[in-house]
């Protein structure tokens, strides 16, 4: 009670329980023997026998799935988040968590029809050791359990079905598959010095110190291990360890007329130790806490619609957030989606010179790591590159295994993070452009657009942030486009002017065909995107993007003020006696 | 993201309402000079950096934090609790879970107004983060800086919200003020820490669960032990100081299975001890764990209480605990309705003050200043509460009267002082809990006579049996519940039974025995507690079979073992 949410102490309560998927991703490998590696496995041999068990004594029950599957997902995870050079939680988290899907009725139609999708999972704990008979006990359980949840919900979407107006699309519930066996090689367990990071994350997270009007700064580290192994009734059997790094810097201020203003970097590599060096992100951290005061300082923006630049990483976020989550697949069927796409295929959406694919197959672009790289999705199937605009025409969607008119097949984009249903989901979304010019001359043709149209100024949208990239929130929203950084380039070459509080007006979407053209390189956005199946990490990638016509208006935020006093101990870089820029007490206590 | 709501609104009312709307805040000294105090308040700190900071913020915010045409403060406190936790499951033979969890919680109230009418309404009424645990003084004091900030802005609005709310009732004639004044404390403990043998309870519960293979009648067997260390500090801008210290140790065993007609059947014994050394060991685990099993094991093959039943039922101390906890402990406690309600309290005993609520031979006494009974260490034992209150024996109940309520520090009608009984799990708001609630008769008899007098009732009543109950469960459904045949005094274990109108009108009119043998439960279901209670003898109850459904059996067999 009393419990207000609140931008400036929002983090850390959840962080513990946001275990984010790292799902059937992976180190790419190939293997020869799935089977021989498999046979040694015996967490993965026990949920093959008691998968076997379950479909041979179920098929006798009166409703008999027709599908099933046992996901269990290894988890060894370190959360360390530091705050104004101490930590605030330092947490090490091992699970085996185990996700039992069952299907009853048929691929046409089963018991996670429609708002009933729910009824397909039951998530359970699995021992952590390697007990076969623990481990096949709680299996059992499990499944005992999803089945008496599944066959009277498929009674249920039965009834209903038959009551209801016809839907629009009557796709089948299930898509057939060729099932994959996939045994992916062991990972050296990656070396973490757990104290010389703790000391790293009070060094860096202590440098906000310096920053008076750096109101709130967090820094977490995510680092840690898993090991995903998948078995299903059509003879599928998929193993993939993985391990991943993520550390995200996090800033906040407010501006004296209540604005919240954020500045969130995000770093991911597979290992912590390929994360950046300290001096890059101190250098990094010196520059959030400069944007913010600068935009503590900055005019709010005023309403304006006129030709727009968008930087790469703010491109890439931008169409993340307003182009990737339209073209997941499961929102062309819900009735209760916008639909914008779902009867534009062969139509031309986008300009031309734009292709947009989404590649979780591909590991890297100019050296740099994709977060959203995967051999399997979580349905098991392998991941394929898919078209989805090509030339500007729509093509495809990103499909899960819940089929969609005129696509009725997965085109493994099928994704979760544990405990949650699959729906079709991003991996890397790629923008690629056949109109390009070299980056560096961007800007003077937004200038010469500006002048065109006779307006004053143009606006560069230097950074764009959207629910992916703040990951250390609870409730990340798909859709979300929140542009942080924008400065206004006047025509009459004045410098350019830093505003704050942009709100981009109506749909976004409308922006996208106004794109006159792009830069030559593409930069990629590295983060955590949450939707309904949860949060899975995802990389966009976008070259810097010219757009005729933005239309932009002032945002609404809040009117509390900064904080009445000074905050405790702001002293100099240098160390030294702390020198306190309050009414200080004679007993403050030096760090 | 954009979490703030638009209330310029309310903040515009509570700028018309500010009263002092210049100079330094008006607080509530302890009676010594302030700088004296704050100079021994902070001597007393030395050495503790998380007290320091504390109190480093506190004079900070006492002396300074103020918002133009907003009242300063006259209270603000803070409370930390640093806690420290290990929790360990294992189901099956196997461990699922072995997670420690070390946290600092902050949790700051900040009032504007004063002691007769403030801002503790709604959003004012305090709020939570977390602290770093490392002892480093400033990033500590960021996270109170902030918080503080917080909790005044909100105490601003929240003033102006209560002051337009209480315009829709009428005035109260005898208005009972919003905040109880209370001395001042000092007090500042040893600190505590978890010690515990990890590895051997990892392999305790293990072995305790493996007893699973012999039973395979049982469907789920598990075990969970939970070890807490929590060192509670309070402060607040009257002077009080105080660091107390507190552990726990609870080991829980489940196990649940289901009868061959479907009806579910469960136990889940548990042990909570001030140290986990004086937990029962493995062999007693192993045991008790034997016991459940057999149990379970019973229950599957016992009758089901088909036919209601009205007469006379014995209850076990360890039932009698469990009824003591929910129809007294949970009615005795000074909660202040809604506003504009004109209820005393909120419970069965709102209206009960100074009326009969119990038989004339019983008493309930409150007391948390009480460190062992019987030579075993009460949990519920206190000495401080949660806002930094003196703990006080409190007598409840006197010859079945009820004399009084459980007190922290928001006045109730005719009760405007707090008697210590505030207490908070880590992170939320301190409300009046039972401590350490002792059941007592003037005219306690041995259990043994309480069988013979139910014996003698039922023979009377030319009824076969009465009733035992052993055990409950949630809900006060009984868990092990016996016939006694009057015959020749055997007992008979019966399953699927639920009490009809066991309340508080049948503790006050049909209890009619107390037994000497008083058993000590400790329990950790929010705060600590620990409930007093012997056999109770009622004369007339009514069991009947419960109005459950009956699940389905498992689909299938559960699967063979592969080790033996």
């Amino acid at each position: 009670m009393g419990v207000r949410r609140r931008g400036m102490q929002a983090l850390a309560w959840l962080l513990t329980a946001q275990l984010a998927a790292y799902p059937l991703a992976a180190a790419r490998a190939t293997n020869d023997e799935p089977v021989a590696k498999a046979s040694s496995d015996v967490v993965l041999q026990a949920m093959k026998n008691e998968l076997d068990r379950a479909k041979t004594d179920l098929a006798k029950s009166d409703t008999p799935p027709y599908f099933i599957s046992y996901t269990a997902y290894d988890q060894d995870q370190i959360f360390i988040i530091g705050a104004y050079g101490a930590l605030l939680t330092d947490t090490a988290v091992k699970r085996r968590s185990v996700d039992v899907t069952m299907r009853v009725g048929s691929p046409e139609l089963d018991n996670t029809h429609g708002q009933s999708r729910v009824t397909g999972m039951t998530s359970g704990i699995l021992p952590l050791q390697d007990d076969p008979d623990a481990t096949t006990r709680v299996l059992w359980e499990l499944t005992d359990r999803e089945y008496k949840r599944a066959a009277p919900a498929y009674l249920n979407v039965k009834t209903n079905t038959a009551v209801r107006a016809e839907e629009e699309d009557k796709s089948p519930d299930f898509s057939k598959e060729q099932p994959s066996v996939h045994v992916g090689d062991k990972l050296t367990e990656p070396a973490f010095d757990k104290k010389a990071w703790e000391d790293e994350i009070r060094r860096v997270s202590g440098a906000f110190r310096k920053y008076e009007h750096v109101f709130y700064a967090t820094v977490v580290l995510q680092a840690g291990s898993s090991n995903a192994r998948m078995v299903s009734s059509d003879g599928a059997q998929v193993v993939i360890p993985s391990a991943t790094a993520r550390l995200v810097l996090e800033a906040q201020t407010r501006a004296d007329d209540g604005m919240d203003l954020l500045r969130v970097e995000t770093f991911q590599a597979p290992t912590a130790s390929g994360l950046p060096k300290e001096a890059d992100l101190l250098a990094k951290l010196e520059k959030m806490a400069a944007d913010l005061k600068e935009l503590r300082k900055a005019p709010v923006a005023e309403p304006y619609d006129g030709p727009a630049l968008l930087s790469g990483r703010a491109a890439a976020v931008f169409f993340h957030e307003v182009l990737g989550h339209r073209l997941e697949g499961h929102r062309q069927r819900d009735e209760e989606e916008g639909q914008t796409f779902t009867k534009k295929v062969g139509q031309e959406v986008l300009p031309k010179f734009l292709t947009v694919v989404d590649d979780p197959t591909l590991g890297q672009i100019n050296g740099l790591k994709l977060a959203g790289t995967y051999d399997f999705d979580n349905e098991g199937t392998p991941a394929q590159k898919v078209t989805v605009i090509e030339d500007g025409v729509l093509k495809n969607f990103l499909m899960s295994r819940m089929p969609i008119k005129g696509f009725e097949k997965s085109n493994g984009h099928g994704r979760n993070q544990p405990g949650l249903m699959p729906t079709g989901r991003q991996g890397n979304l790629i923008v690629s452009s056949k109109q390009v010019v070299p980056e560096g001359q961007l800007r003077q043709m937004l200038i010469d657009e500006v002048k065109k149209q006779g307006k004053p100024y143009g606006l560069y949208f230097d950074d764009i942030q959207g629910g992916f990239t703040l990951t250390t929130r609870s409730l990340p929203q798909a859709f979300q486009v929140l542009p942080v950084i924008v400065y206004k380039v006047y025509a009459d070459g004045r410098p350019d002017e830093l505003v704050r509080g942009v709100d981009i007006v109506g749909t976004p979407l409308a922006a996208l065909t106004r794109i006159i053209t792009t830069g030559d390189t593409q930069h990629v956005f590295n983060g955590v995107c949450g939707a309904e199946s949860g949060s899975v990490p995802v990389s966009a990638v976008a070259p810097a993007m010219l757009f005729s016509e933005m239309e932009v208006q002032k945002r609404a935020h809040g009117h509390e003020r900064p904080p009445i006093l000074k905050a405790p101990g702001i002293e100099s870089s240098t160390g030294g006696a702390a020198k306190v820029n309050e009414t200080a007490s004679p007993r403050e206590v030096n760090p | 993201m954009n979490g703030f709501r638009a209330k310029i609104t309310s903040l515009f009312a509570a700028v018309l309402l500010a009263a002092t709307a210049n100079g330094k805040a008006s607080f509530a000294a302890g009676g010594e000079d302030a700088d004296d105090a704050t100079a021994k308040a902070h001597e007393i700190a030395k050495g503790d950096v998380l007290l320091e900071a504390l109190l480093t913020e506190l004079d900070r915010s006492k002396e300074q934090l103020k918002m133009d045409q907003v009242k300063p403060p006259y209270y603000i406190e803070y409370r930390v609790d640093d806690v420290d936790n290990l929790d360990t499951d294992a189901s099956f033979g196997a461990l699922l879970l072995n997670q420690r969890q070390r946290v600092r919680v902050l949790r700051v109230v900040v009032r504007i107004g004063d002691y007769k009418q403030d801002s503790f309404y709604g959003q004012g009424m305090g709020g939570t983060t977390i602290l770093p645990f490392d002892n480093d003084p400033i990033a500590l004091r960021r996270q109170i800086w902030l918080m503080t900030d917080q909790q005044y802005k909100a105490a601003a609005d929240a003033y102006a919200e209560k002051l337009s709310a209480l315009k829709q009732f009428s005035a109260d004639p005898n208005p009972v003020d919003d905040f109880a004044k209370a001395p001042v404390l000092t007090k500042v403990e040893p600190l505590v820490s978890l010690k515990v043998d990890e590895n051997a309870w990892k392999a305790t519960l293990q072995e305790v669960t493996n007893l699973f293979r012999k039973y395979p009648e049982v469907q789920s067997v598990a075990a969970n032990a939970r070890f807490s260390a929590v060192n509670e500090y309070f402060v607040n801008s009257e002077g009080t100081i105080s660091r107390t210290g507190r552990t726990n140790a609870t080991v829980t065993l489940n196990g649940s299975t289901q009868a061959t007609d479907g009806m579910r059947l469960q136990r889940s014994p548990y042990w909570t001890e001030i140290r986990s050394e004086n937990l029962p060991g493995r062999q007693e685990l192993l045991k008790q764990a034997t016991v459940m099993l057999d149990t379970l094991k019973a229950l599957r093959n016992a009758p089901i209480v088909e036919e209601s039943y009205r007469g006379p039922v014995i209850f076990s101390p360890d039932a009698a605990d469990d009824i003591m906890a929910g129809l007294i402990g949970g009615n005795i406690l000074g909660k202040r309705p809604q506003l504009g309600r004109p209820n005393r309290t909120t419970g069965a005993f709102a209206t009960s003050y100074k009326t009969r609520v119990l038989p004339r031979f019983v008493s309930v006494v409150d007391d948390p200043t009480i460190k062992e009974f019987a030579g075993k260490k009460l949990v519920g034992s206190y000495d401080v509460d949660s806002e930094g209150t003196a703990a006080q024996p409190v007598t409840v109940v006197k010859d079945g009267m009820l004399e009084n309520y459980l007190m922290g520090r928001l006045p109730i009608r005719d009760f405007s002082t707090s008697n210590g009984h505030a207490r908070a799990s880590p992170g939320t708001a301190a409300f009046p809990s039972v401590g350490t609630l002792i059941l007592k008769s003037s005219e306690a008899e041995p259990a043994a006579e309480l069988a013979k007098k139910l014996k003698e009732m039922v023979s009377k009543q030319s009824k076969p049996y009465g009733y035992r109950v052993d055990t409950l469960g949630p809900g006060n459904a009984p868990r092990l519940l016996y016939r006694i045949y009057a015959s020749d005094g055997h007992e008979e274990l019966v399953r699927g039974a639920v009490f009809n109108e066991l309340d508080v009108r049948a503790l006050r009119n049909d209890l009619i025995a107390l037994g000497n043998d008083p058993l000590v439960s400790n329990r950790v279901t929010g705060v600590p507690q620990t409930i007093i209670a012997p056999s109770l003898l009622f004369d007339e109850l009514e069991v009947k079979r419960a109005d459950t459904s009956k699940e389905k059996l498992p689909e299938y067999p559960a699967p063979d073992l592969q080790k033996q």
